[in-house]
């Protein structure tokens, strides 16, 4: 039920949007025949071979020590995450912080890493730029971006002037894995590419009173969830003709050879059904505070918001961050960069904000070839209780979901002619239904001679309990939504470009105070400009619109002095000054990207004046001037 | 925050506030378990209103008496440190699954409700008293939902704020909880302050000058007065008020419905410990049957309202433009989920299931907002029952009506989202003032005009005042100098309507607030005039000459303490009466058919004795409710047992109230074997049979 969802939801979309999904189709539970002889025995009972060491079949995984620089031509397990960041803690002592945010359902520590150079402030008063990755257990690359990220900022910080910029300048927060049981189980437990999806929080799926007591059995021992097939004399597929592996529907008045009985599994607890309440399911991006919906509505919701004590854990870990402005959270996949609303109901965003998406969408479109920049529910589909919604209402920061790797990548095709456009054609939707086998006939080409062979397993016969003589085969745990180790390294560090453009982008404020314009005997006038050399305003303009969090401020104050009157200059080309009536010596601004605000200050005494900017998120930045 | 003043009619403060003594909790032994209620008749007396520590003292002293009979749950901590606790009562004590539904009740959830709070205690007295309340039943009871706020009630200066003490700046300025309201006259009470200003939009109610209404510039009024709350400009940017301490109330801080970015709705749903314990402990308790909140609303009284829009409504989904090209649709009409279903199907993957949940999500139709018609009638029944209850109780006086659930409120999530039978009690309301109906005596000045002497006469001194009264005559016309002057012939009614004409009218109190009117004459009748303070001048520092006055806090929720004991003894134990109303499962019979070669059909029904359906309509919606169970067993774990169809396990979703499911079965079975038959539900109850197949006819139990 679990992946029946979303991989339905996927489905739709893909129907939909034509998107370029990598779809796997083979999460359909199946029903046994009415010839079964025997039903099973409840609850696993009926488990049957052990899995294999995900070793043996973990494409991918190294045994290596993890040493710095971090290498980006291997997956690394949940473990070896958190070697890395010691690693790079251990080489990097004074520019990180190790943080444990909180602990998974199972125990697991999250860990996120600050990188911050203290020479040149606090964390708090510097840009802050939140990534993370992994909220889904099985999208592990989006780990080893995150971990890119924090191995280019250090590895080449001094060395290379963007990066030295970067780590001085902002406070990167990174949590390469958020749903550390998730990553634990991909590695270690037999899996297809889109199981372990899930939060360790059991959950009925079924509507049956048991709770994940059907899930998917790797059958044959290798690791892999595959795909069970049987011969079927009437069943509605047969062998494809170009390629004995694949199958194609059979046309009105052909015979049937096959029929797809689903996802390698048995019916564990004797219901008619099979693999039909695996783990959870609780969707780590479906359980925010942020227009939650119940379970009902949306599969994965859990029954409250931060169900999951992990999320509630970051939720806490980000609010006590309020420097935060722009969060990247990667997914597989798709290829993808996605801002909210994630409903319709959210909509319309506030426009001044989709501009300032719009350079960092923009840009990370051509930073990541094949990627686009879309908006999550009109393009992809909608999702309640979503983490991008939250960290733009609740945080006040601008957001992406990176839906990681282009399945279209795996090619296996002549070079274009001339004059045709380069870049493959997009997929049809017949392509992703298995009702065009173009794609799959490709990709298994890729597997063959680019590969050699890791990402499939041919059919292999098997003695089903409840089945019968059946075959299992098809595309293994680390295929389809993940880029074969050497492709992983352009991967990562694309993604994570899309990242240090967007952190290039935050606010960098300055404050400039006018020479002070004496207007009478021990009455000054004061010009203030605040300048804004990001393209990223000081903060997001949807914080004005919903009072999310206070604006920045700036004090005008001075022991022999006081603030008459004071307000912001506007009005071109002639200027006004709007005068506050309460209070002229605090203000409230907000400074737009790549832009100034001015306030002009009428001051009476004598002596130093101090002007201070704050901001949240922008930092902070203090002038004197002498009044005399 | 600064006092001013120290002038002022220094008004004592109601008799209702806090007197100051202890729980007063009898000195008694711990007695056996099997009779608790002896221990505990009275944790408190109800004789006035209780803090949420001395609640949770109280809940304490209740435990220690009844050790094997309680249990106390402390589910959060609130931000200002008080434990929310929940009181468990019944015969499941400290076992890790309860077989038996359990009635959750919470009060005070706005923090600003003391009596709601004493009605939980008192509930908790009444069950520990009645042995049969726990004999199938555990209650859960946490009489503080709120409890941050419920101190208000307790301290001076008195003001009603539902705010818990976590921290907000309400006004997004450079300074959290800088500027509360202030007791600027020393009296201990936060009232209004009205100022004299060209820009007002108030003005005093012509029949009654202590109630304030906003001028209507339509009929050419102008506005004299604006209000503010009591206090200054304690951070002076020209706002008063307006950034008190305190910060969500926990009222609206659940997920149904729930309001992001107000001032008082919290982050998000869930944020503050409270809400999250409360929501927390019932997710982790699926034996809970039913939810009861005692607070602002009433449940039992008026149905849950509907008519909302944008509800989920299966029948006329709409598909978008973009979609519908795809599904080959009409973006124009509407289909039903069925309709869409089909349209899908197709186009899905090889044996790939299109569900109604993967549509609904897809389309994001958004959730339930209406109650379901199915529930209604259950409502509509037990309100009808409960007015009969309250007639017979003399508790059915007209009083104001109690508002509707608020969005993101705890019985609103309870009902949508727990899908249980949720029910709510106000307990108490203002008394509905007379209204000024001029049709009551059908008398009128023209058919007083037209009137004999003798007709006027046999009208009684009773009719004769109710009809000056509703011609607004001064007072100083008495009925009897009236009647007096026509028995005498001194003059005629015709006389009597000409000079009523004449008199100026006594002024009447139209476009003032119903309930700031009930009030008034609540306190004027029943609280000696102190619910109200008459409009005092007052010199403000920023403001100048003002006058405070207006609603003393709380009078309009919470009445004498006097008062405490009637309204809780007539209404509290009606939450017993609703609680035998719960489903209730058991196997009412079962039959069995031999079909030869030791093949059986065997039929099994299974009946909901309860008059509530199990679950809800809502509950059948939501999926929340887990099914109830038929297992099928044999002595040596069906050896030889062969299901030719049903299987071993059997699950029910729905049994209405009284009504019965039939379960089928054909068995093929070695000789001399029957079947234990286990029923087996979260919150509905248990039970089991044996079956035997050797006599045709179930065996006993």
């Amino acid at each position: 039920m679990r992946k029946l969802h979303w991989v339905g939801t996927i489905t739709l979309a893909v129907l939909v949007a034509s998107s370029s999904l990598a779809l796997q189709g083979q999460a359909q539970p199946a029903t046994p025949t009415s010839a079964t002889p025997k039903p099973a025995q409840p609850a696993k009972a009926g488990a049957t071979t052990q899995p294999a060491k995900p070793a043996a079949t973990s494409l991918g995984v190294t045994t290596d020590k993890i040493t710095v620089p971090l290498r980006f031509d291997h997956y690394y397990t949940y473990e070896q995450v958190g070697e890395a960041l010691r690693a790079l803690h251990a080489t990097y002592p004074q520019l990180t912080t190790i943080d444990v945010v909180g602990k998974s359902e199972e125990g697991r520590d999250i860990w996120a890493m600050t990188v911050n150079n203290p020479k040149t402030g606090a964390a708090l008063d510097k840009p802050g730029v939140y990534v993370d990755g992994n909220i889904h257990g099985n999208e592990i690359q989006a780990g080893e971006v995150c971990l890119s990220l924090l191995n280019r900022l250090l590895t080449t910080y001094g060395q290379n002037e963007q990066m030295t910029k970067a780590v001085d300048r902002n406070a990167f927060y990174v949590i390469p894995s958020v749903n550390v049981d998730g990553r634990y189980h991909f590695f270690s437990d037999p899996n297809d590419p889109s199981s372990n999806r899930s939060f360790r929080i059991p959950k009925d799926d079924d509507h049956d009173g048991l709770i994940d007591e059907d899930p998917a059995d790797d059958l044959d021992g290798d690791g892999n969830i595959c795909t069970m097939r049987r011969k079927d004399p009437f069943g509605q597929y047969k062998t494809d003709p170009e390629d004995p592996r694949l199958m194609v529907r059979i046309k009105p008045g052909e015979k049937g050879e096959w029929t797809i009985l689903g996802e390698e599994g048995i019916d564990n607890d004797g219901d008619g059904r099979v693999n039909e309440d695996g783990e959870g399911y609780v969707d780590g991006n479906r359980n925010w505070g942020i227009n939650w919906a119940p379970p009902y509505v949306q599969a994965g919701s859990g029954d409250y918001p931060f169900e999951a004590s992990g999320l509630r854990a970051i939720a806490k870990y980000l609010v006590d961050r309020p420097n935060i402005i722009v969060v990247f959270a990667f997914h597989n996949n798709g290829g993808m960069y996605l801002r909210g609303p994630s409903t319709k109901a959210e909509e319309p965003m506030n426009p001044a904000d989709i501009g300032v998406y719009d350079i960092m969408g923009k840009n990370a479109e051509k930073i990541v070839p094949g990627y686009r920049y879309l908006v999550s529910w009109k393009d992809l589909y909608p999702t309640y209780g979503d983490f991008t919604d939250f960290t733009y209402n609740t945080v006040g920061a601008y957001s992406f979901v990176g839906e990681l790797f282009v399945t279209e990548t795996e090619s296996y095709r002549p070079p274009p002619k001339p004059g045709a456009p380069a870049a493959p054609p997009p997929a049809d939707v017949m392509d992703m239904m298995g009702g065009n086998n173009d794609r799959e006939r490709e990709r298994l080409k890729f597997n063959d001679y680019v590969t050699q062979g890791d990402l499939y397993r041919p059919w292999k016969a098997f003695k089903h309990p409840q089945f019968g003589e059946i075959e299992i085969g098809g595309w293994v745990k680390m295929s389809s939504r993940l880029p074969h180790p050497f492709m992983l390294t352009d991967l990562v560090h694309r993604n994570a470009s899309a990242v240090l453009f967007a952190a290039a982008q935050t606010p960098s404020v300055t404050l400039d105070v006018l020479a002070p314009e004496r207007v009478d005997a021990d009455l000054y006038k004061v010009r203030v400009r605040v300048v804004n050399a990001g393209s990223i305003p000081s903060f997001t303009y949807n914080a004005i619109q919903r009072k999310i969090h206070p604006q920045d401020t700036l004090v005008v104050s001075g022991a022999g002095v006081k603030v008459i009157a004071g307000g912001k200059v506007s009005g071109m080309p002639i200027e006004t000054v709007a005068y506050k009536p309460y209070r002229p010596e605090v203000q409230f601004l907000q400074v737009p990207g790549n832009g100034k605000i001015e306030f002009e200050f009428l001051v009476s005494g004598k002596g130093e004046l101090t002007v201070a900017y704050q901001s949240l998120k922008a930092g902070k930045a203090t002038k004197t001037v002498a009044l005399q | 925050m600064s006092i001013t003043s120290s002038r002022g009619s220094l008004l004592a403060v109601l008799s209702i506030a806090v007197i100051g003594a202890g729980v007063v909790i009898k000195a008694q032994k711990p007695v056996p378990p099997a009779t608790p209620s002896a221990a505990t008749k009275a944790a408190v007396a109800f004789v006035r209103y209780h803090s949420p520590q001395e609640a949770n003292a109280a809940l304490i002293t209740i435990n220690k008496a009844n050790p094997a009979a309680t249990a106390l749950h402390r589910i959060a901590t609130s931000p200002g440190g008080i434990d929310l606790t929940v009181l468990e009562i019944g015969p499941d004590v400290g076992k890790k699954i309860r077989k038996r539904p359990a009635v959750f009740v919470v009060a005070n959830m706005e923090g600003v409700l003391p009596l709601s709070a004493e009605a939980a205690l008192s509930l908790a007295d009444r069950v520990l008293a009645d042995a049969s309340a726990t004999k199938s039943l555990t209650w859960f009871i946490l009489p503080n939902g709120n409890p941050d706020a419920a101190t208000c009630y307790f301290r001076k200066p008195l003001i009603a704020d539902e705010r818990n003490a976590s921290k907000w700046n309400d006004d997004m300025d450079d300074q959290v909880d800088e500027d509360g309201p202030d007791d600027l006259d020393g009296n201990g009470l936060i009232t209004q302050m009205r100022v004299k200003d060209p820009a007002g939009e108030w003005m005093s109610v012509e029949g009654e000058p202590r109630l304030m209404r906003k001028a209507d510039p339509a009929k050419g009024e102008k506005g004299v007065y604006k209000l503010y709350s009591e206090g200054i400009d304690n951070d002076g940017d020209g706002e008063y008020n307006e950034d008190g301490p305190g910060g969500t109330n926990i009222g609206i801080t659940f997920p149904h419905l729930f309001h992001p970015w107000t001032a008082t709705g919290g982050r998000w749903p869930g944020s503050e410990p409270e809400t999250f314990g409360i929501m927390k402990f019932a997710i982790d308790h699926p034996e809970i049957a039913m939810t009861f909140a005692f607070g602002a609303t009433n449940m039992c009284l008026q149905p849950p309202a509907g008519g909302r829009q944008g509800s989920f409504d299966a029948t006329a989904i709409k598909i978008p433009e973009q979609m519908a090209s795809r599904f080959g649709a009409d973006p124009g009409r509407t289909y039903t989920m069925k309709e869409v279903v089909e349209l899908i199907r197709p186009l899905a993957p090889p044996g790939f299931e299109i569900t109604e949940g993967i549509v609904a999500s897809f389309l994001g139709l958004g959730a339930v907002v209406n109650p379901m018609d199915e529930d209604l009638k259950f409502y509509k029944e037990l309100s009808d029952k409960y007015k009969e209850f309250l007639k017979a109780g003399k508790l059915d006086g007209k009083r104001l009506e109690p508002p509707q659930p608020k969005d993101g409120s705890f019985e609103l999530w309870s009902y949508y989202q727990l899908g249980v039978p949720t029910f709510t009690m106000d307990l108490w309301t203002l008394p509905e003032v007379k209204s000024d109906d001029k049709e009551k005596t059908g008398m009128t000045p023209e058919s007083l005009e037209a009137m004999t002497s003798d007709a006027f006469v046999a009208l009684g001194e009773t009719k004769i005042a109710a009809f000056l009264k509703e011609v607004g005559a001064p007072d100083s016309i008495k009925p009897a100098m009236l009647l007096e002057g026509v028995k005498s012939g001194k003059m005629t009614p015709k006389q009597m309507a000409g000079m009523l004409g004449q008199m100026p009218k006594r002024k009447d109190t139209a476009g003032a607030d119903p309930k700031q009117k009930a009030l008034l004459a609540f306190s004027d009748k029943d609280l000696q005039g102190k619910g109200y303070v008459n409009w005092t001048p007052y010199k403000h520092p920023t403001l100048g000459d003002v006058e405070l006055g207006g609603m003393v806090p709380f009078a309009d929720t919470t009445p004498p303490a006097l008062m405490v004991k009637t309204l809780l003894d007539g209404q509290v134990p009606w939450v017993l009466t609703l609680a035998e109303k719960l489903p209730r499962l058991s196997i009412l019979k079962s039959e069995v058919r031999p079909k030869g070669a030791g093949i059986y059909a065997v039929t099994l029904w299974v009946e909901n004795a309860g008059y509530l359906p199990f679950p809800t309509a809502m509950g059948k919606k939501n999926l929340h409710v887990p099914p109830a169970v038929v297992t099928l067993a044999t002595k040596d774990n069906l050896k030889g047992v062969t299901f030719l169809s049903g299987r071993t396990r059997t699950t029910i979703n729905a049994i209405d109230g009284g009504r019965s499911v039939k379960l089928e079965w054909l068995v093929q079975v070695p000789a001399g074997v029957g079947f234990e038959v286990v029923l087996d539900s979260a919150n509905a109850g248990a039970d089991a049979k044996f079956v035997s197949l050797a006599g045709g006819q179930g065996g006993a139990k």
